[in-house]
């Protein structure tokens, strides 16, 4: 019998037709199998996962059948929905941070399904619960069991929960994007327990995510949902070496990639002055649009050590370049890019825009605008950067007005020429935030640091919260401006891919350090450092050798 | 700055609201005493302070609806005059301590520091001290009346208000629009002022409408004391305490009748309160 056959799967919520999450959707999982289900947000693939455990959104009309080991979760009782969670199928949620119930021990969350719903002893749920700890490669078992969630890593809370998921030894696992959250070389460990698991127990694992890469390097067979229908399945290399749908084709044409050459013509070579460059009053080209001389970095923290999340850095960046910062989290690229914009005021060493200082706190109302049309950021969640309250056209007009005080009506008609640039139409002026998706809101937000035409713009981590398909957009817009305007870029990123596509040079932090910088196609190709070369390994792609990463 | 085509309003939470028939009873209510405060002068039968001791206790008829006082003065037209003070000491309360928490609250999160420090003491002390009891000391400095009990309650609320707004400001303070503002130029004082005070201030506004019911309710206690309102101004608290003689020979109308109106201007008031709290809690993205 096949372990999970959806078929014509159609979820409406009440309220007729308008509201169809579900079109028709079918895929199939056998025992042992692993079946990658790829979409952006909103094509409806975290719902198709809750729908296999019976966890449907309140009011909802379902059609069509979900039949797990022969039960149709859709028809059947709530009891034997709840006997098929306790037995038959697992979850791995997204983000371990909220799926881990915070006031109650590592122990007792890996435990309490096996004591209270199949009626284990403590002392023999605690033995099970301490072999899946050791299973999923956690360092200390006996101790994990009584700490609590916040004394772990995002990693290692990841793998308690993959343990915990594991602990009715299911015979399907749901994996709702399980490393989104976490870091490249974290997620690499994680899939390596996962897929461990998987071919140990010979468990079906239905994997969900927006990855295409990840997909294709762990999973046999893909379907890619897009607007609530499957629209292409197959062997997993073969969908993505061979795309036959138009969607698929555009997704994968959409994702970056660290092999694929840089599609754009460099700004600012080598081989002198680009002609692209349309800056008029181009700056001595001896002195560098942006320069920062050792800067340093210490966060004193009550009861612990000093953390120098900024050791030392120097780097400068020619007027028309682009510069990446690439590290993972709590590497002190963020702090970095807060020291550039003056959020942060560094500890030691001097940060210079086109040869002036920078790194003080403004003496008086020229200075803090002279500051601010220096360098200009572009936060990486649009969802917060922007006032909830102002619509786009009054956050730009504030910015353009703060600059060049103008009349209402120039100011206005500026508005919306910065909106057409950053491909916005005019109706999008009275929006406010909440009514914008996350690309136009990170368009608003790049209009509105390019209101006060700044010679350097700092991107931290500006397209990381957005679709594929939306973040080529913005790349694509990122491109464009800073072609037009002979923009200095300090491109703040976590995915190597992505730096591959805008930035010409790089630079790799680890614990508040470059360990490595260079021309960012070279060191993709012939990585230097041993770090450089496990973020690269990390990188999921088509025949993917987990080994090497699980050491 | 503002123009019509780019407009920016803080107020959706305070439109008017459908479906909700215990937040519609509770406003067409508050509106029945505003407005029966408003117009007394006009709409009431007889003078509040016409003493007819020929007809003292009387039940209701059709002269007079609620019936009279031990004075045999006409309880609905004391009731009309008596909702001017009980309802006016409330609304100033609430509308300067607003204000003044407002700004203090405002100043303390917003710069932190030394100054949030030294407001945070003083804050503690005036915690330290029952409204009620503040109260009760202005009058024995500054003697009765409503000025005094009003002040000192003002006094009382403000740490309230300035305490709530500090906690919002430093949450909002953290939010990375306020760190875009920064980094765009804008001043400190501006951000404060012009972007992070309209913000918080739908929450405020809720808060302070529930605060309305507990200071009507205070300051009716201290007229009901005989520290407040001087009779014969009529007020809701200072009727209930000149009628107790009447419950004692069984004619409890004088007594009930502003008791139940305090009563249903608290509830109706802390439902209004609770409601815009609730939408405005779900407006705002966690």
């Amino acid at each position: 019998m096949t372990l999970l056959e959806i078929s014509e799967l159609t979820i409406d919520l009440a309220g007729g037709s308008a509201s169809r999450l579900l079109d028709g959707m079918s895929l199939r999982v056998e025992a042992g199998e692993t079946v990658g289900l790829v979409g952006e947000s909103g094509s409806g693939k975290s719902l198709t996962a809750r729908t296999v455990l019976g966890l449907l959104p309140a009011g909802a009309r379902t059609g069509g059948s979900v039949l797990l080991d022969g039960t149709d979760m859709l028809r059947c009782s709530p009891g034997e929905a709840l006997a098929r969670r306790r037995g038959t199928v697992s979850m791995v949620f997204q983000d371990p941070r909220s799926g881990v119930n915070p006031v109650r021990r590592i122990g007792d969350f890996l435990t309490e399904s096996l004591r209270l719903c199949h009626g284990w002893s403590r002392p023999d749920a605690d033995k099970r619960a301490l072999d899946l700890l050791r299973s999923v490669g956690l360092p200390r078992p006996e101790s994990h069991l009584s700490q609590f969630p916040h004394e772990l890593s995002g990693g290692m809370l990841q793998r308690v929960m993959i343990a915990g998921a594991l602990t009715t030894s299911p015979r399907l696992l749901v994996c709702d994007e399980p490393t989104s959250a976490l870091d490249v070389t974290t997620q690499a460990e994680i899939i390596a327990v996962l897929r461990q698991q998987q071919e140990t127990r010979g468990m079906g694992m239905l994997f969900i995510t927006h990855d295409l890469n990840l997909a294709s390097a762990l999973c046999d067979r893909v379907y890619v949902i897009h607007a609530g229908l499957i629209v292409e399945h197959g062997n997993a290399r073969a969908v993505f070496a061979n795309p036959q749908a138009e969607y698929t084709k555009r997704l994968i044409a959409a994702t970056p990639s660290i092999t694929s050459a840089v599609a754009r013509p460099v700004l600012a070579d080598a081989n002198g002055p680009n002609p692209l460059d349309a800056r008029v009053d181009a700056p001595d080209p001896r002195t560098p649009a942006l320069e920062a001389r050792g800067l340093t970095k210490t966060y004193s923290i009550r009861g612990a050590e000093d953390l120098r999340a900024v050791d030392d850095v120097s780097f400068s960046v020619e007027g028309g370049a682009a510069l990446a910062l690439v590290g993972e989290s709590g590497s002190g690229k963020s702090t970095l890019a807060r020291m550039l914009v003056g959020l942060e005021r560094p500890d030691a060493g001097d940060i210079l825009v086109d040869g002036v200082s920078r790194s003080k706190r403004p003496g008086g109302r020229e200075e803090r605008l002279g500051r601010a049309r220096a360098v200009q950021i572009v936060f990486q969640d649009p969802y917060l950067s922007l006032d909830p309250r102002i619509s786009a056209g009054s956050a730009i007009e504030d910015a353009l007005r703060l600059h060049s005080p103008s009349r209402h009506a120039d100011a206005r008609a500026r508005v919306l020429t910065l909106l057409d640039q950053v491909g916005l139409a005019a109706k999008h002026a009275q929006a406010r935030p909440r009514t914008l998706s996350g690309g136009q809101r990170q368009r608003v937000a790049i209009a509105r640091a390019l209101a006060a035409s700044p010679e350097v713009l700092v991107l931290d981590e500006a397209t990381s919260a957005l679709d594929v398909s939306v973040q080529a957009q913005v790349l694509d817009l990122i491109d464009e401006i800073r072609h037009e305007r002979g923009l200095t870029l300090v491109f703040v990123s976590h995915d190597l891919a992505v730096v591959r596509r805008v930035c010409e040079t790089t630079a790799v932090m680890r614990q508040g350090a470059v360990v490595e910088s260079g021309a960012t196609a070279e060191l993709l190709e012939h990585p230097r450092h041993a770090y450089t070369r496990l973020l690269i390994d990390s990188i999921p792609k088509p025949g993917w050798s987990l080994d090497a990463i699980a050491r | 700055m503002t123009t019509s085509t780019f407009t920016r309003t803080g107020l959706r939470p305070f439109r008017l609201p459908a479906g909700n028939a215990l937040f519609l009873t509770s406003i067409v209510m508050v509106g029945i005493m505003v407005a029966a405060a408003a117009a007394a002068s006009i709409i009431a039968p007889y003078d509040p302070d016409f003493v007819d001791l020929g007809n003292v206790l009387s039940d209701p008829t059709a002269a007079h609806w609620l019936g009279t006082d031990a004075a045999g003065r006409d309880t609905l037209s004391r009731m009309m005059f008596g909702a001017r003070t009980s309802l006016l000491g409330p609304l100033l309360v609430v509308g300067l301590s607003t204000l003044l928490g407002i700004a203090l609250g405002l100043l303390a999160g917003w710069f932190g520091g030394w100054i949030d420090s030294v407001l945070g003491r003083v804050f503690d002390l005036l915690f330290a001290f029952p409204a009620l009891l503040l109260a009760i000391l202005a009058v024995a400095l500054f003697g009765k009346g409503l000025t005094a009990p009003v002040i000192a309650m003002i006094i009382a609320y403000t740490p309230y208000v300035a305490r709530f707004v500090r906690s919002l400001v430093i949450s909002e303070r953290a939010r990375p629009y306020v760190a875009a503002y920064r980094v765009q130029g804008f001043s400190g004082g501006w951000i404060a002022v012009r972007r992070v005070l309209p913000n918080v201030m739908p929450t405020v506004g809720a808060q302070s409408t529930l605060n309305f019911g507990y200071v009507l309710a205070d300051l009716a206690a201290l007229s009901f004391l005989g520290l407040g309102v001087q009779p014969p101004t009529a007020d809701w608290g200072s009727m209930i305490n000149d009628s107790r003689g009447a419950l004692l020979s069984g004619q409890a109308l004088p007594a009930l009748v502003p008791a139940i109106a305090v009563v249903l201007v608290v509830i109706a008031v802390n439902v209004i309160g609770e409601e815009l709290s609730d939408r405005i809690g779900g407006r705002l993205p966690s």
